[in-house]
């Protein structure tokens, strides 16, 4: 009842997501408005202006693009995230990382250069602009 | 104006003959009363509301079921005037998601005139308001020309929503929703769990080397292709507080 609320740094998921589901593969260049949660598989190229979830079970042989991102699957490819990217104990990251910010579990494997430049989220805000 | 349309089942039912008696009344004392016009077997139903729409009524309201809505959806579209719904009997989903109650008490509903701007789905050319359903699905989905979904599962399910208990129809997109069933666990011990991927999207084709067949608002298609899309904000409807959008 007293239980002290845990505040996560990433947003709540809203009613206009994408989500990709196991038993459902995607190929191909995929963009979205909203946020995204893949746990199905997909090759090709994630994009999404919000935050991105990819889950255990998924499987993804794509760049990958997003505001915000959680792993906890597998990627092979190149990921680059805006504003905050947080790699979970479980994830497998085959390729080279872009981030403002970061946060690594123990556990999680990371096979590629990390780039972390504080001045990558203000340049996309201003290409956007 | 309004302009009535009575559904033939309706009619020849001696079931609704009391409740109808009691419309007419409602109808009357709140003054909306108007212009009666009856589907039958040989008329068709999309001249005699252009008959109507030309006299001058800018609503026309359907006694009836979804089925008797499908009948007139493409002419009430086409013309801008708004449609309201009397629903009667059953087989009646699109009216609760409207928020309208069965019977005498839609009638308040339509005194109140609350329109709402909805979008209409199409279908190779054909509308639909709630949505369409493939139950065996394993064809391939284009989405805008930018990239394929498959399902990998053996049994899997698509439905396409427009309005949905769970889908906006006033967003200009609808949802494709795939069902698929997935094994989890290991060996003997394995459960088969249906799991749901969601895309909202704006068109949508869908392709496969043998014909399949799609339930559209409870009418069959059957055909190798099919292109889905949406007209956003093409429809008015008269609805209720308790619709679910």
């Amino acid at each position: 009842m007293f239980k002290v609320k845990k505040h996560t740094v990433m947003p709540s998921t809203n009613s206009q997501e994408t989500i990709i589901a196991q038993g459902v593969k995607v190929e191909g260049d995929f963009r979205s408005d909203g946020d995204v949660v893949i746990d199905g598989e997909v090759s090709g190229t994630v994009a999404t202006e919000k935050f991105l979830r990819i889950g255990e079970t998924a499987r993804i042989k794509a760049d990958v693009k997003a505001h915000s991102a959680v792993i906890a699957g597998e990627v092979q490819g190149n990921v680059f995230v805006s504003e905050m990217l947080e790699l979970l104990a479980t994830s497998r990251v085959k390729g080279d990382v872009t981030t403002a910010r970061i946060s690594v579990a123990a556990g999680a494997q990371v096979n590629g250069k990390l780039t972390m430049d504080g001045s990558t989220a203000k340049k996309e805000d201003e290409s956007e602009e | 104006m309004y302009c009535y349309l009575y559904d033939e089942y309706i009619q020849e039912n001696k079931r609704y003959e009391r409740e109808l008696l009691k419309i007419e009344n409602r109808l009357t004392d709140l003054g909306i009363a108007g212009k009666i016009s009856r589907l039958a077997l040989f008329r068709n139903a999309e001249e005699m509301i252009r008959d109507e729409i030309e006299r001058g009524i800018q609503t026309v309201v359907v006694l009836g079921n979804d089925e008797t809505v499908r009948k007139v959806i493409d002419v009430v579209a086409d013309c801008e005037v708004v449609l309201g719904i009397i629903p009667i009997g059953p087989g009646n989903e699109l009216a609760r998601m409207m928020g309208i109650p069965e019977g005498v008490a839609a009638c308040d509903i339509l005194s109140a005139r609350r329109i709402e701007t909805i979008d209409v789905g199409t279908v190779n050319g054909r509308r639909f308001v709630t949505g369409l359903t493939v139950p065996d699905f394993h064809a391939e989905l284009t989405c805008e020309d930018r990239f394929r979904i498959t399902s990998t599962s053996r049994r899997a399910a698509l439905e396409i929503r427009n309005l949905a208990d769970l889908a906006n129809p006033c967003d200009g997109k609808f949802e494709a929703v795939i069902r698929a069933a997935v094994k989890t666990g290991w060996g003997i011990f394995g459960r088969n769990s249906l799991k749901e991927s969601i895309f909202p999207m704006k068109s949508l084709a869908i392709r496969s080397d043998e014909p399949i067949s799609l339930f559209v608002d409870g009418e069959e298609m059957t055909s190798t292709r099919f292109d889905i899309g949406i007209e956003p904000m093409f429809l008015r409807v008269i609805t209720g507080k308790a619709r679910v959008f």
